[in-house]
This record gives C-alpha cells, structure tokens and sequence, in this order.
C-alpha cells in the first residue's frame, strides 16, 4: 500500500454527483468526461441511490495476472498495480478480469487505464479530496477500520438504549 | 473546441427532420450559453401573439459552456418557451445529470418544433438521434417511464428528459424533469412539450468536454472545492436541504402560511429540515459535480402515506401543498403532497399556490361547493387536496379550472377583481413560498421585475440579503455598501436586484448551479470568469459578464414590450403592499410590515434605463448592447403602450 493509505468507499455516504468522476478525467486527460475517469459512479435515481466505484488496489490483482505483457503489474516502489501504457497491447484482458468493472479502455489510445491514486499530487486522490460528502476517502485502513468499529458499535448501543426507553 | 460542444440539435416532430446546426464564435460570445441560447430562440421563432400551444411555437434545451466540466455544480439545463400559464417569456432550469450527458452527447442545445402525429420520444445516443414510438408511455408517472425507456433501450445508465400526465394533458403549470425527479418547474414548459406529442428525451453521451488550459481549471476548481468544505450555507443544505430554511423563514416571518395571510406559524418545525432528516429521510442526492448535495430522497415511514418513496422535496416544492393550504399538522401529508405533484408531474409551487387561492375564494364566499363539484375547500383539508391534485393533473371536474392557472380560473369563474386578489401573482404567474414582507425587499423588487412571469425568486436570487450576514464584508465587496445585507430595508435594494438579476442570468447562461453563487457565496463573478477563461480559453471579463447578462435580461423583457406589458404590471399582488404583517410566533421579527415597492422602481428603472413612462428596454441601451433588431421591434409599441386602448392592467397573455 503506498504510504500505507489506501482509497476507501462508503456507499452509504455516496450522493452520486460525480465530482470524483470529473476531477479524475481532469487530472488525468486534461479534459472531463465520464469515459476517461478512473473512478465510476452507479446511480439509481428511482429509488434515489448512488454507488461510488474505484479501484480497491487488490493485492492479489486479477488485472495483472492476467496480463500478457506484464503492462499492468505491481509497482513494488509505490505498492500499487499500475498499467505501463508503452507495453499495453489493448487486449482488454485486465478490464475483463477486474471484478469491480473499474478498468476501461482508453478512447483516444485504445490502451487500458486505470486508477494511479494520482501520483504526484500533493493533496492526494483528487476523488477523496473533492468528494463533498466524505463517501471517498483516501487513508489507513488501518484507522479507517478503527474508527469504523467504533462509530457500529456506538449505533448499536444508542439504537438498544432507544429500545430501552421506548 | 473548447468547452461548448458548438452545435444545436433541431427536431421537427411533425417532419420527423433532425438537423445539426452550428454555433458560430460570435453567437457563442454573444449569448454564452443555455439561457442565453434559448431566449434568443425564442425572442426569434416564436411570435409573441402565437399559442403557445401551437405546433410553431419552441421549447428550447440549453446547456453552457462549463457544462459536464469540474467546476462546481455544472449539470444544469435550462428549458425555455413561451409560456402557457402567462402567454409571456418563460424558462425554468433544473439540476441532475442530463445537462452535462447532453453536453458529453455533443450538444450545446436542443430546440424541439412541430407536433408528432402520435406520442414519441427522442433517442440521442451521440451523433445517432432518432424519433421512437411512446404511446405506451402515455400517462406514465417520469419514475415508470424511465424504467421502461431504459429497460427498452438496455442501458440503465443513460439520463432523460421526461414529462408527466399533467404535461400530457397540457396543464398550464405542468414542469419537465429530467433524472426522474429534477424539475425545472415554473411557467408550464411540461404543457409545451405534451402539446408536441414528446414525452421525453433519452440521451447517452459518451463523449469529453475539451478543455483549454486544464492546469488553471484544476488550479481553480482545487480552490473553489477546498472553499465549500468550510462554507456556511454548505453545510446547511448538504444536512438538511432547502428545508433548512423553514425554521428561519418562520422567525423572519415569510413562511405562506394559508395563502400569505399570515408569516409565521408555531407548528413549523414539523415540516423542518431537522424534523425531515430525523424521520423520512432516505438518502442525500448530489446533481452533476456539485460540492453541496443539497437534494432529499424521502421515505414515509409512519401513518396514512407510510412507504412512499420519492426524491425531494425542496423548500419551495413542500410549502406550497402544506402551509399555504394549511396544512402544517402532520407533515407526512405534506411529503405525500409532494410526492402527487411530482408524480404527475406539475409545478408544486402553482399547483399549491391555485389551490390556496381557491381555499381563500372559498372562506371568502366567492365559491362554494355548487362550483368545486362538492369539495370543501377548507384551509388544512387534505382530503380534500388530495384529490384535487390529481383532478388538475387529469383535468377533471373543478380541477380542469385550477389547471388554468389562478388568474385564468378567477375569470373562468367570473370573480371579478377580488378573485384576482386572492391569486398572489403577478404577470400570470404565482409567487413561490417567500413572501417579501419577510424575505426582504430585494425579493419583492424581483417579483415585480421578474423576466419570466413577474414573479419568481429565482430571476435575480439577491441573497445578499438572506444570507448576507453570514458572509461579512460581502455586501461591501459587491454593492459597496454593508446596510443592504438586512432584509427589510430598501436600502441598497434596487441595485443588488440589478447586480443580481445580470448575475444570476450569465450563471444560468454557464448553466452552473446558483446555490454555488448566490446562496453559499463560495463561487463569486471573478471565479466564474476564472474557470470560464480556463475551460474555452477566451479572454472574457467581469464586465462582459454583466453586459451579457444585461443583454438578455433586455431581450427578455423585449419580449413582454411586444406583448404589451411593462410599467403597468411592474406591480407586486395587494397583500404584500397594503395588509401589515399579522403576528404567528411571538418571536417572529417583522410582525407589521408592509412591503414598499414604488419607492425602489424608481431607481432600479435608472438602472436598467427601461423608459420611465412606458417601463420598456430604452433605444439607448438596446442598441449599447448590440440589440439594434429589438430597438426596430419595440419603436413603434410605445406610443402604443401609453395609449388609451392598452391602459388596462393585464394579468396574462397570449
């Protein structure tokens, strides 16, 4: 995990209005679209939900055991998968094999692209920093997990505590 | 290109012919974008004396050039024609998705004439554009009609534009949604598209917004982002929406409680933001790239209504069906009301605001159950309002009068002058849930200067009176004086409504949402020129921002002149000027005020340089800003405007 952060999705926090999606193509292309954007949003606006979509930065990554050109592999310096654009062929073989559906193929090059955690920036993930309504966060797992367990639990004993008056 | 796609799609229902029409440099520069675009259509196309249910007559999609772009909240879509409900200029915008999808399709507007020969609707997936069959989706609710659209088309991520029954049955308030629950609600643009046999536009872009210099726009959307986390008025919409401002429009006493006879009421907080997010609320919604998140989706858990579902409401959406009928006890009934409006797709403001009128006409004895078919109208009667929602949707019984509108139903109904007292409207079209006695003067001058109706909040938005305590310093910044930032003053007034009114007109050309510039103040003219200048690359100034804004306020306003309505109708209804405000809360702040429009006319017509006598666009400034053609237009109208004939008030037209 590069500097032992890692990109987070809270779905139930997510209100679909896709500044992730177009800070993302920004700062990658230079221009804002939903089809060069590393990360997708799902909505379902009848029954008004929304799901956020990115890159969990797998592990084992399926993307990159499956490529044949070793294009998309693990950067062992930074600790994420990234995809050599030079030695992608544009098989499509790593947006097949994502089981998040957040690999895509590039309009321009025909080569696939993915989430980088914006490399380079200062502030971190454009996605986490501009998301408004904190869905998309960009920390330890580690504490993010902590503080996780802490506000569940707190639920819990406040929701048994109304049961209790009530 | 950058930033605008550089192209109006035109579909001609009764031809069935699609053609693509380029945007030069100059018309861009001109009118920038979405508003700008459409009302130029339709000062052009659309002869002010034609029906504007006829097959000739347009309505116009526009989008602006940062829309699908980073800047904040860019989703936005404007939909302009003329006016069913006020036979005047009208155009309303709406937030969700389908503005920047349009855009990524590659379109800066749609313009849709005719009327097909059977219900349709329009396919645009990118280049291809198609007209498809839809009388199976004749009165379907927009939730149904999207399932099936998208289900027929196999795609469940693409966005639309959908009507419902009420725009099928061409009521004359009936809105346009798109994202199932977006509206663009006010002056009846859903009427104008049933007319045409259109139910909708479904539209998949797959496309980018090209951007000039994309190191300045993420230089300056990092800014404007970082900016909103801390933002006041932010926070306030993002936890508990447009509903926030019902706690503090009961204290400042413009709450429409029973049609504006009153401003305050102590059951308010029933129907609170705080109340709503403890107990129905579902989810928040965010439209294209917003930073605010200000939309609800509301689940009803508890009583008669219990398992609706629907997204919304806004403060303006909720009010209307709820306090200004009476109805503030339980407000389950109020999110069920809502809901209906939405559902059949009508304008929850004009729906509200008829009924109220008729509740007033009613308790006054002017109507009594012989004209409603049998219902009592008494305030609070949700039973009864209930019903007649849908019966104005469907144009049924009494409901097919109050689907005229109110000024409309008090001639229908042979009321004479005192119905019209009761309708608080003014060019036809009724005032939203504020009222200007407590909301601020500012507002009022707006009502009575509004460019789409007379009457509506949005035309200028100068919440540098509302919240302009929260910002210190900004009204000095902007108007150069700190005493405006108190709503009832007239102090300051007339020019923040001119400041406003231009700068409100070139964000909705922008096509970016106001709570971004005129609520929350995050997002100022010099940044909209900054993200402008970076997406298209131009060289444009803030002086170029007011002067285009001013050049299609004028337009605008042009509009009415032909139709001969000017300084006569600059008129706010009689309540607000001659009732004080009676006392609802004890703690509420303006108990006694009367709103007082003649002295700040006055002014706000220097401003403008609209003709003292006459209250039309002046030669001078019309042909400053390069609108020589309407000069030609309105010359020979003003003699005429002034002449015996035409000197009777009008209340609407066509």
């Amino acid at each position: 995990m590069s500097n032992g952060k890692a990109l987070m999705y809270n779905q139930e926090k997510c209100t679909g209005c896709r500044s992730c999606v177009v800070g993302c193509s920004l700062y990658h292309d230079g221009e804002c679209g939903k089809v060069t954007s590393r990360v997708a949003v799902v909505r379902n606006e009848r029954f008004g939900e929304s799901f956020v979509v990115g890159c969990d930065m797998c592990t084992d990554a399926p993307c990159a055991a499956v490529c044949p050109t070793g294009a998309c592999a693990m950067d062992t310096t930074a600790g994420i998968t990234k995809i050599n654009a030079e030695k992608c062929i544009g098989c499509k073989e790593c947006a097949m094999a994502c089981p998040f559906g957040v690999i895509n193929m590039h309009y321009k090059t025909g080569k696939a692209f993915k989430c980088d955690l914006c490399e380079g920036r200062d502030a971190g993930p454009v996605c986490a920093d501009w998301c408004p309504s904190g869905a998309i966060t960009y920390a330890s797992p580690n504490i993010a997990l902590k503080a996780k367990r802490r506000t569940k639990l707190m639920e819990r004993l406040e929701a048994a505590k109304a049961g209790e008056e009530g | 290109m950058y930033g605008w796609a550089g192209q109006r799609l035109r579909v001609d229902l009764s031809s069935g012919k699609i053609t693509k029409e380029p945007l030069s440099y100059e018309y861009r520069r001109k009118w920038m974008g979405g508003r700008g675009f459409n009302s130029d259509i339709i000062y052009n196309e659309v002869p002010p004396h034609l029906d504007p249910f006829d097959p000739r007559a347009r309505v116009c999609f526009g989008v602006g050039p940062v829309s699908g772009t980073a800047a904040p909240s860019t989703g936005r879509v404007t939909v302009t024609c003329k006016s069913p409900l006020t036979g005047g200029f009208g155009d309303s915008n709406m937030g969700g998705h389908w503005g920047a999808e349009l855009k990524y399709a590659g379109y800066d507007q749609i313009v849709v004439q005719g009327r097909a020969k059977n219900p349709v609707y329009i396919w645009i997936d990118d280049d291809k554009v198609e007209i498809r069959d839809a009388r199976h989706l004749w009165g379907k609710f927009p939730r149904e009609a999207d399932q099936m659209i998208k289900e027929e088309l196999g795609d469940e991520d693409i966005h639309m534009m959908l009507i419902g029954p009420a725009g099928e049955n061409m009521v004359r308030f009936a809105c346009t949604f798109n994202d199932v629950w977006r509206a663009a609600g006010r002056t009846g643009t859903g009427g104008v598209i049933g007319s045409k046999n259109l139910k909708g536009i479904a539209t998949r872009g797959s496309g980018t917004v090209k951007i000039a210099n994309p190191k300045a726009m993420m230089d300056v959307c990092n800014r404007l982002r970082q900016v909103f986390k801390n933002d006041p008025m932010k926070i306030g919409l993002n936890v508990y929406g447009s509903l926030c401002l019902i706690n503090v429009a009961n204290r400042d006493g413009w709450f429409p409680w029973r049609n504006f006879q009153g401003g305050a009421h102590p059951l308010a907080n029933n129907m609170s933001g705080e109340t709503h997010a403890k107990t129905v609320l579902k989810h928040r919604e965010g439209c294209f790239a917003c930073p605010i998140g200000c939309g609800r989706f509301t689940h009803i858990k508890e009583g008669k209504w219990a398992g609706e579902e629907f997204g919304g409401p806004e403060y303006e959406h909720a009010v209307p069906t709820g306090p200004r009928v009476g109805i503030l006890e339980d407000a389950n009934d109020i999110w069920h009301n809502a809901r209906l409006t939405n559902d059949y797709g009508m304008d929850g403001i004009e729906t509200g605001a008829v009924i109220s009128a008729a509740m007033e006409w009613y308790e006054k004895g002017l109507i009594t159950t012989k004209e409603t078919g049998g219902l009592e109208l008494e305030w609070g009667n949700e039973e009864v309002v209930d019903k007649l929602i849908p019966m104005i949707a469907t144009r049924q019984g009494f409901g097919a009068i109050l689907a005229e509108g109110g000024d409309r139903a008090a001639d229908k109904l042979g009321l004479g002058d005192e119905g019209h007292y009761y309708t608080i409207t003014t060019r036809g079209m009724s005032l939203p849930g504020d009222d200007p006695r407590g909301l601020g003067f500012g507002y009022g001058l707006s009502f009575a200067m509004g460019t789409r109706g007379g009457c509506d909040h949005l035309r200028s938005l100068c919440c540098l009176e509302l919240s302009g305590a929260l910002y210190p310093g900004l009204n000095t910044k902007i108007l150069g004086d700190e005493r405006p930032n108190k709503p009832v003053t007239t102090v300051g007034k007339p020019y923040m409504v001119y400041y406003e009114e231009n700068q409100k007109t070139t964000t909705d050309c922008l096509q970016v949402c106001c709570f971004t510039t005129h609520w929350s103040y995050a997002v100022l003219t010099p940044d909209q020129v900054e993200y402008l200048n970076a997406v298209t690359g131009l060289e444009f100034t803030e002086e170029e921002f007011q002067e285009i804004g001013e050049r299609i306020i004028n337009l605008e306003r042009a509009y009415w002149a032909r139709l001969m309505s000017g300084a006569r109708e600059d008129v706010v209804p009689e309540r607000f000027t001659k009732e004080p405000m009676p006392q609802g809360v004890d703690y509420q702040t303006n108990v006694g005020v009367v709103f007082p429009l003649s002295e700040m006319l006055k002014k706000y017509y220097k401003y403008r340089d609209y003709e003292p006598g006459t209250g039309f666009p002046s030669e001078r400034k019309l042909k400053q800003l390069g609108l020589d053609y309407v000069a030609k237009d309105l010359a020979p109208l003003r003699s005429k405007y002034l002449s015996e004939s035409e000197k009777k008030k009008k209340k609407y037209y066509y």
